[in-house]
């Protein structure tokens, strides 16, 4: 057996109550409309995307992943202004990714998660931004410095968001 | 909870769904003139396809038109050649038929300008066999109160003599066979000679003593003193000259074309008659004013 089986062995593949991944993406949506009637302030935050980040990385399956991002992006396109699929598309794209990653790299400790979050807040800017600019014909950026500290505010949520979502896990045995 | 096939057909998957909220997105969007993306993007699929497609047709359609729908044109080709050189020979029949009927129209035209003279047209049936002598055959006889020395003329000039007779033919020696001799004159000095056949296409003119000055070019017409072909029918030309012993040798060349004989005149007697310039025929002259060829009866 292959040295790169062995690691992906000692990864675990956790398990939600039902209705938790519904419920918390309904939450994040819920909330991120909400939030951004508040000011401006309010636009860098994406809780939809720390919610399939977590789920996409926990459950380590990439179906469960992309069809999760699917689904909150095309809500979240629902409640924006953006045609429907802009989000999603996006957010399918970091779902599949992001499970991905969690079935091969360890994801339970907080630097990995902020790292985690910070990098998939770019990739998801890099797609939103080539969606824009191939699809829409709207310029796009893919980097800038409110950007990166959007990505850093959004892992600093995830840092305090994640031990609770953990919570949602069932136990093993 | 539903048990997703997670390992097997993941990227299958994100594919399906990524391609379906493409379109779902190409559907919404509009772009110029407000058509919708999903329209310019099916614009830009199907547009290289339809081109190429067009672009295949036409070159089938080209290569039908080109190459398969003529798959009979060797045959056809072969066909029209085969009309061409039919229709080549037909032409070529139809010329030497317009030649004809020239060269009766100018034997008819001789005869209206020389009522004068008695004179019959015939037609040449037959060479000598034998390649020394210069003979020919005419399709006049006895029968055509034809006799032996007659003189046998063209409008052009002399061609020779009768020397044999049968019913329904005669013999005519030319003047360039070896056995020929004609009674000549220049014209411009009236200096007399004989001009003899040599056998070949050329004649010499003899009994011209070398004190007289020959140009080249210049006319050789009989003088009548053989007592067979009428006085000043043009003979030939002189072409050269040189001193000789008695006599100067005089190279001189026919004016009557010999060798493309095929109807001559047959004068019936020696009455001075002259051949040109009155015997040219006019340009107008319609050719088929002819009388048939064949079996002219036009004794004079």
């Amino acid at each position: 057996m292959s040295s790169r089986a062995q690691a992906e062995q000692h990864i675990e593949v956790h398990k939600f109550y039902g209705g938790a991944m519904a419920l918390a993406a309904f939450l994040a949506l819920v909330l991120q409309a909400f939030l951004n009637k508040y000011g401006s302030w309010a636009a860098m935050l994406e809780l939809p995307l720390l919610i399939i980040i977590y789920f996409s990385v926990s459950r380590r399956s990439p179906a469960i992943g992309l069809l999760l991002g699917a689904a909150v992006g095309i809500l979240q396109d629902a409640v924006s202004h953006m045609p429907i699929g802009f989000y999603g598309i996006a957010k399918t794209l970091v779902g599949y990714v992001a499970s991905s990653f969690g079935a091969r790299i360890d994801t339970e400790h907080p630097l990995s998660r902020f790292g985690l979050v910070v990098g998939f807040f770019f990739f998801h800017q890099a797609v939103l931004t080539v969606l824009n600019r191939l699809i829409l014909g709207r310029p796009g950026i893919y980097f800038s410095w409110r950007l990166l500290l959007a990505s850093v505010v959004n892992a600093g949520i995830a840092m305090a968001l994640y031990p609770a979502l953990d919570r949602l896990r069932k136990p093993h045995g | 909870m539903i048990d997703f096939p997670s390992k097997q057909r993941p990227f299958t998957l994100l594919a399906i769904v990524l391609l379906l909220q493409v379109l779902l997105l190409a559907f919404q969007i509009k772009r110029e003139r407000d058509v919708r993306l999903v329209r310019v993007w099916a614009a830009e699929l199907f547009t290289p396809i339809q081109r190429v497609a067009t672009w295949s047709l036409s070159g089938l359609g080209g290569g039908w038109h080109n190459y398969i729908a003529l798959r009979h044109l060797r045959q056809e080709n072969d066909q029209l050649h085969g009309e061409l050189d039919s229709l080549r020979l037909r032409n070529r029949e139809l010329e030497s038929r317009a030649l004809e009927a020239d060269r009766l129209a100018a034997l008819l035209h001789f005869r209206d300008t020389h009522t004068e003279a008695p004179m019959l047209f015939a037609q040449v049936i037959g060479a000598s066999a034998d390649s020394t002598s210069r003979i020919v055959f005419i399709n006049r006889g006895e029968r055509d109160h034809l006799k032996r020395n007659l003189a046998v003329i063209t409008p052009d000039g002399v061609v020779g003599k009768i020397v044999e007779v049968t019913a329904n033919s005669a013999q005519v020696l030319l003047i360039t066979d070896k056995d020929s001799g004609v009674g000549a004159l220049f014209t411009e000095t009236r200096t007399q000679g004989v001009v003899k056949g040599t056998g070949e296409p050329q004649l010499q003119m003899e009994y011209v003593v070398n004190e007289e000055r020959v140009h080249a070019g210049e006319a050789i017409v009989t003088s009548g003193e053989d007592r067979i072909f009428p006085k000043d029918l043009p003979l030939a030309t002189a072409t050269a000259a040189r001193p000789g012993n008695p006599f100067q040798k005089i190279d001189v060349k026919p004016v009557a074309r010999l060798d493309r004989l095929e109807e001559v005149i047959v004068l019936l007697s020696q009455q001075d008659i002259s051949l040109k310039p009155e015997t040219e025929v006019p340009a107008s002259a319609p050719a088929t004013s002819a009388s048939p060829p064949t079996n002219p009866k036009g004794q004079q």
